[in-house]
């Protein structure tokens, strides 16, 4: 049985579009489900935020009170119960002079037992090399 | 004239740099809320240089995790959806987005 290992990678920010919602549904959705590419293919996806994407990942989001819609912290936050990889780049973060304290780190409060790894590009870069499919959002 | 400018994008709008009124106001709205508060390499956004009035979305910018206090930049003004509807009534004539 061969495992297609998909990275989803998010550049864009949240709310303005759907397209960073659109990243974290297809990723948590490929981890849920049991997706079969072929007759016994499994998906191994990843998580990565670069470039203004990293922002999709700030705690106190406030969206559901003001837009009705659930946040995309929330998402990340489902994204670790599941266990999928996530991974921040830590150039960019850093180039909004953010820190880890600024972004979703666990999910501990709804059981979540993997953490964000904030790693740099570099890193990613190997993730996206080791890939099967690149999806860009 | 007085003109308010709605910028809704985390990028620098070009038409902002031609626009010429007696009074300009900038409302930072859903992206354009980065804007007031970030700063990209230790920056403040250049959307910010200007000698205008600036007023940036309480509601976009808790959304996005900031609070009020995040803004980066005193000159702007923290307005909730209410102040931004008296702005338009009361202290511009015209609006536009960009």
């Amino acid at each position: 049985m061969a495992i297609k290992k998909i990275a989803f990678i998010v550049e864009k920010l949240p709310y303005k579009s759907e397209t960073s919602r659109l990243a974290l549904t297809h990723a948590i959705a490929s981890q849920t489900v049991e997706i079969h590419l072929e007759d016994g293919d499994n998906v191994e996806p990843v998580l990565a935020f670069v470039g203004d994407g990293v922002l999709n990942c700030l705690k106190n989001q406030k969206a559901l009170e003001v837009y009705g819609v659930s946040s995309l912290e929330a998402h990340v936050k489902n994204a670790l119960l599941l266990d999928l990889r996530v991974l921040v780049c830590k150039e960019d973060l850093e180039g909004f002079g953010l820190t880890e304290d600024s972004i979703v780190m666990d999910a501990e409060e709804i059981g979540g037992e993997v953490t964000t790894q904030v790693v740099p590009y570099e890193e990613i870069q190997q993730d996206l090399e080791s890939a099967d499919h690149l999806m860009f959002f | 004239m007085r003109l308010a400018v709605f910028v809704s994008e985390y990028r620098e709008p070009e038409m902002l740099e031609r626009l010429k009124a007696e009074k300009l106001g900038i409302v930072l709205v859903q992206n354009g809320v980065y804007h007031a508060a970030l700063k990209k390499d230790g920056n403040v956004s250049p959307v910010l240089s200007k000698d205008v009035e600036y007023y940036a979305l309480s509601e976009d910018l808790q959304s996005r995790g900031f609070s009020d206090s995040d803004v980066v930049d005193s000159k702007v003004k923290v307005i909730n959806y209410d102040g931004l509807v008296d702005l338009i009534f009361n202290d511009y004539e015209k609006t536009i987005w960009l």
